[in-house]
């Protein structure tokens, strides 16, 4: 526990100090949050929705911030550390492999917190919304895409034998769940084509998650995702754990 | 009581380089030993294969007893280990690295006592990236104290440290042997070696040139000090080498 608080707390001010994270996992999604809003305020979501497009996409833009820490912030942090060595000092200490998974987790699960609770602020303050599905629904969904998609990220440090290829990886999971998956782009609103090929991301399939309980809408539909997001989380965990590479 | 570190036929290469040949050491409770060699040698590859950082293509190396690779956590619950180059998160504070070395560790050292003791009190507040080359120095020797180690693993101890701080860090270093702390060192400093060690080992491209006490080192070369000793031993090209 001495090890976590310690470990935490220290990460966390190197990320404010580094403000990277803070950049791309808050900020950007609270400038597009008011872009959005300043374009979209008081659309319908679609032709013939019942809901307002602000109301559809607060699920999606909190999506930004949660595949930039768990896609970027998450995995690229730990491969610049063993990048640097900075692993090799931890391998000759007692400290698990899980415990440094677990507070880089930790540390951008923060950040994705604040991204939410800024966004959602935006959303109240400025364009007059409110949660139509129930903010205790909402969270268990919101804070099961974080867990598939943190994992995916850790998934992608362990295995890239070095930073060069972690970037790659990173680029590319994150740049395809950005501009395919409903982030910016409503799956709603995508050619049948293109919502096909947005499916093979599980990011889009959090975003449905997330946005169907935000809307309030009826989650029967829903089994799938929720499925895959364990399955993914699970899956990505374990090999995060068994191919972790300190050096 | 079990040795300290024991070590058997260590072997690794690189490729067709053989970085270390059939290395076998003991070290005892309490002594201090030198890994001696010039750049290249194999000192630091020997320490990392050791430690279980790198893989040894074959034979073993058993820290109290027990394997570092399949023990990792208790072995290294008291073992400090300072690598040659020792990189530090960005951005990080002095104070920051020792809070986090000591919440490693279940009783570990107090830090504060040991910033001062190294003279770097005044660098607490200091980010670790505005030390100096001897400062940053001090530092990694100073981590790798925090465990409270019973074994302490030194690359290099003293590279790029002034007259004074040598002095220093080797007075203490003494002080902790009288405790009964173990220390493997490499060290390219002889009046260091000849101050601090029990025994050495000279490597020369990962052979095994010499091992035995520093006056049995003396007295099995044509010369009447260590310095030369070691240069006869390691062979004049390497050293032809070194001043490069």
């Amino acid at each position: 526990m001495k090890t976590f608080k310690t470990l935490f707390a220290t990460e966390t001010k190197l990320m404010i100090r580094d403000m990277n994270n803070l950049i791309f996992g808050v900020g950007f999604s609270v400038v597009f949050a008011i872009i959005m809003g300043m374009v979209m305020g008081g659309k319908p979501a679609f032709e013939g929705a019942d809901y307002s497009f602000m109301e559809q996409s607060f699920g999606a833009v909190i999506a930004i911030g949660i595949g930039a820490t768990g896609l970027m912030g998450l995995p690229l942090a730990l491969a610049d550390y063993r990048h640097r060595k900075i692993l090799k000092r931890f391998l000759v200490t007692p400290v698990s492999p899980g415990m440094l998974l677990l507070v880089q987790f930790i540390v951008n699960l923060l950040v994705s917190v604040l991204c939410l609770v800024l966004v959602y602020l935006v959303y109240v303050l400025f364009f007059d919304y409110g949660m139509r599905g129930s903010f205790l629904r909402f969270l268990p969904s919101y804070l099961l895409v974080i867990l598939s998609i943190y994992s995916i990220g850790m998934m992608l440090a362990s295995i890239s034998p070095n930073i060069k290829t972690a970037n790659l990886l990173c680029c590319a999971f994150y740049f395809p769940m950005f501009f395919f998956s409903g982030t910016t782009l409503p799956y709603e609103i995508m050619p049948a084509a293109l919502q096909r090929a947005s499916d093979i991301l599980p990011l889009t399939h959090g975003i449905k998650l997330m946005k169907a309980a935000s809307l309030g809408l009826p989650m029967e539909h829903m089994t799938f995702p929720v499925l895959l997001m364990i399955a993914l989380a699970v899956l990505c965990i374990l090999l995060s754990l068994r191919f972790f590479r300190w050096e | 009581m079990e040795k300290a570190l024991i070590v058997k036929e260590l072997v690794k290469s690189y490729g067709s380089l053989t970085a270390v040949n059939h290395l076998s050491f003991e070290v005892d409770n309490g002594e201090i030993f030198g890994l001696l060699g010039h750049n290249g040698a194999g000192k630091t590859t020997s320490i990392e294969c050791i430690l279980g950082v790198k893989r040894a293509d074959s034979g073993s190396a058993l820290i109290f007893g027990k394997d570092p690779k399949k023990d990792r956590r208790r072995v290294f619950e008291k073992v400090g280990v300072q690598f040659q180059q020792t990189n530090y998160q960005d951005k990080i504070r002095v104070d920051e690295i020792c809070q986090v070395t000591a919440s490693l560790y279940r009783e570990p050292a107090d830090w504060e006592i040991l910033l001062d003791t190294f003279g770097l009190t005044e660098m607490k507040r200091k980010m670790v990236a505005e030390l100096s080359g001897g400062e940053r120095q001090r530092l990694s020797v100073l981590l790798a104290l925090i465990p409270k180690p019973e074994l302490v693993f030194l690359d290099e101890l003293t590279t790029g440290l002034d007259a004074k701080a040598h002095r220093d860090v080797w007075r203490y270093l003494e002080g902790l042997k009288k405790q009964g702390l173990t220390i493997i060192l490499t060290s390219h400093y002889m009046d260091e070696v000849n101050i601090l060690c029990d025994r050495i080992c000279i490597l020369k491209k990962g052979e095994t040139i010499f091992q035995g006490t520093v006056a049995e080192a003396v007295e099995g070369s044509p010369f009447d000090h260590l310095e030369e000793a070691y240069l006869w031993y390691s062979g004049e090209e390497a050293y032809a080498d070194e001043n490069l």
